[in-house]
């Protein structure tokens, strides 16, 4: 066991060296989520919208495309001269190669929601959160994150050995992520609004959620890397 | 201990298009088995099913007696693709697969790359290195640890003369420990290794076994 998650590691701290290197991928998906910030804050400037209500929906639309940019990218050096095979031979258990990419992705999200989040702050003027709303917050960002990392990575994984990849991600993407969406901006709303509804429900669909999302790649990723 | 591979019935269909039917062959240590056959005759395919990287639509394919497959760490494979991360330098690709098969020694790495004369070369990234030289590379990674298997997929693809040499030099070496499956079209360059021969021909096995020196 301890060899298996030995393997995960190398294969993470290969990628985000790699990441950090070319840093290309990071920075492009930083600039496109930046971008997106600033058009809705300037749309938000422009119109009597209350900016606290529709901040989460923003909030989850700029992850939302920032993240198609950022994990569609993540097999891509293993395409490129059938890097692949040399990794599943390596590797061993395919598994091991969906673990380490949903974590690198899931950093990569978590980097990006760093710089983004901040600025889409200061940009609509949202005031300040209490410790539990704070919480919530970075929770449902967290669980938010751990979702789109972990369906995006397994989309990326059966879309990647196809001639229309690129194409074919974002549409298989978005309606799987319905219901992860849904229940984020639930946890989000209600972190920054304070509703008194309760939200333990919201909480463990989540979880369970991404739990299902996250076990079913690691059984099936034996099929999905099928050549 | 010597090893045993038996392939017995393979198929392979992908949608209604039939690409190998009903392959078998035994190999074991010692054994340096070429399998010839024109393009499109499938032989990628059945390297690529006894390495695992890809599944038989029926058949067996056995280790040893065993249908569970071959540890990741007893498999080599060679293909004409180097298959190599291009922005990671000659030493890091070294390095990771080394770590991925258990087998890191920084010893052995610098040895391995001054033999494929690649030393020199250990902080380019591959993407930078000649055609012949990826090949190299990708040689040295298969000599990282001792494989049981080798399966070498037109492993003379882009070497030079030194670098073919080299190769078959690899190739008479590992046959004493080692069960070695070649693709190859340029027989002339296994001239003088004595290897078994088998032809595939649309998907068929239409000659097996035939010694040659």
């Amino acid at each position: 066991m301890s060899n298996y998650f030995h393997r995960v590691l190398l294969i993470y701290v290969k990628d985000i060296k790699d990441e950090f290197r070319t840093f290309d991928n990071l920075l492009s998906t930083i600039i496109f989520g930046v971008m997106l910030v600033f058009i809705f804050s300037f749309a938000f400037q422009l119109t009597d919208l209350a900016v606290d209500q529709a901040f989460s929906a923003v909030l989850w639309v700029s992850i939302f495309f920032s993240s198609v940019l950022a994990i569609q990218r993540s097999f891509a050096k293993e395409r490129e001269n059938n890097v692949m095979d040399a990794l599943l031979l390596a590797s061993g258990d395919r598994g091991i190669i969906f673990l380490a990419k949903f974590l690198c992705n899931l950093t990569v999200l978590l980097l990006f929601e760093l710089v983004v989040v901040p600025l889409l702050w200061i940009f609509t003027g949202i005031s300040a959160l209490g410790h539990i709303q704070a919480g919530l917050f970075i929770g449902s960002l967290f669980l938010g994150s751990w979702g789109l990392a972990a369906i995006g990575t397994m989309l990326n994984g059966i879309t990647i050995q196809l001639p229309s990849a690129r194409l074919l991600f974002p549409i298989l993407l978005f309606p799987l992520l319905i219901p992860l969406l849904i229940g984020v901006i639930q946890c989000t709303n209600t972190a920054l609004l304070g509703v008194s509804e309760p939200l333990s429900g919201w909480v463990y669909f989540l979880i369970s959620f991404n739990i299902l999302f996250t076990v079913l790649p690691l059984v099936l990723f034996d099929f999905v890397l099928e050549g | 201990m010597s090893d045993q591979l038996d392939v017995i019935g393979v198929s392979k269909q992908i949608g209604p298009k039939r690409i190998l039917t009903d392959v078998s062959f035994s190999s074991i240590t010692g054994e340096l088995l070429v399998i010839t056959g024109p393009n499109g005759a499938g032989k990628t395919t059945l390297l690529r099913l006894i390495a695992g990287l890809s599944k038989k639509s029926s058949g067996q394919i056995l280790w040893n007696g065993s249908c569970y497959g071959i540890d990741h760490g007893s498999l080599g494979y060679l293909s004409h693709k180097p298959m190599l991360y291009e922005t990671l330098s000659v030493l890091d690709n070294m390095v990771f697969f080394a770590k991925m098969y258990d087998r890191f020694s920084m010893e052995s790495i610098e040895r391995l790359l001054e033999r494929v004369g690649l030393w020199l070369y250990r902080y380019e990234p591959a993407a930078v290195l000649s055609r012949g030289m990826q090949q190299r590379l990708a040689l040295a990674r298969t000599l990282l640890f001792d494989p049981k298997l080798i399966l070498y997929d037109e492993p003379f693809t882009g070497l030079d003369f030194n670098g073919q040499k080299l190769l078959r030099e690899v190739l008479e070496e590992k046959r004493a420990n080692s069960i070695q499956i070649v693709i190859s079209h340029e027989l002339s360059l296994l001239q003088g290794l004595p290897h078994e021969e088998m032809k595939l021909l649309r998907g068929r096995m239409v000659r097996e076994g035939v010694s040659c020196e």
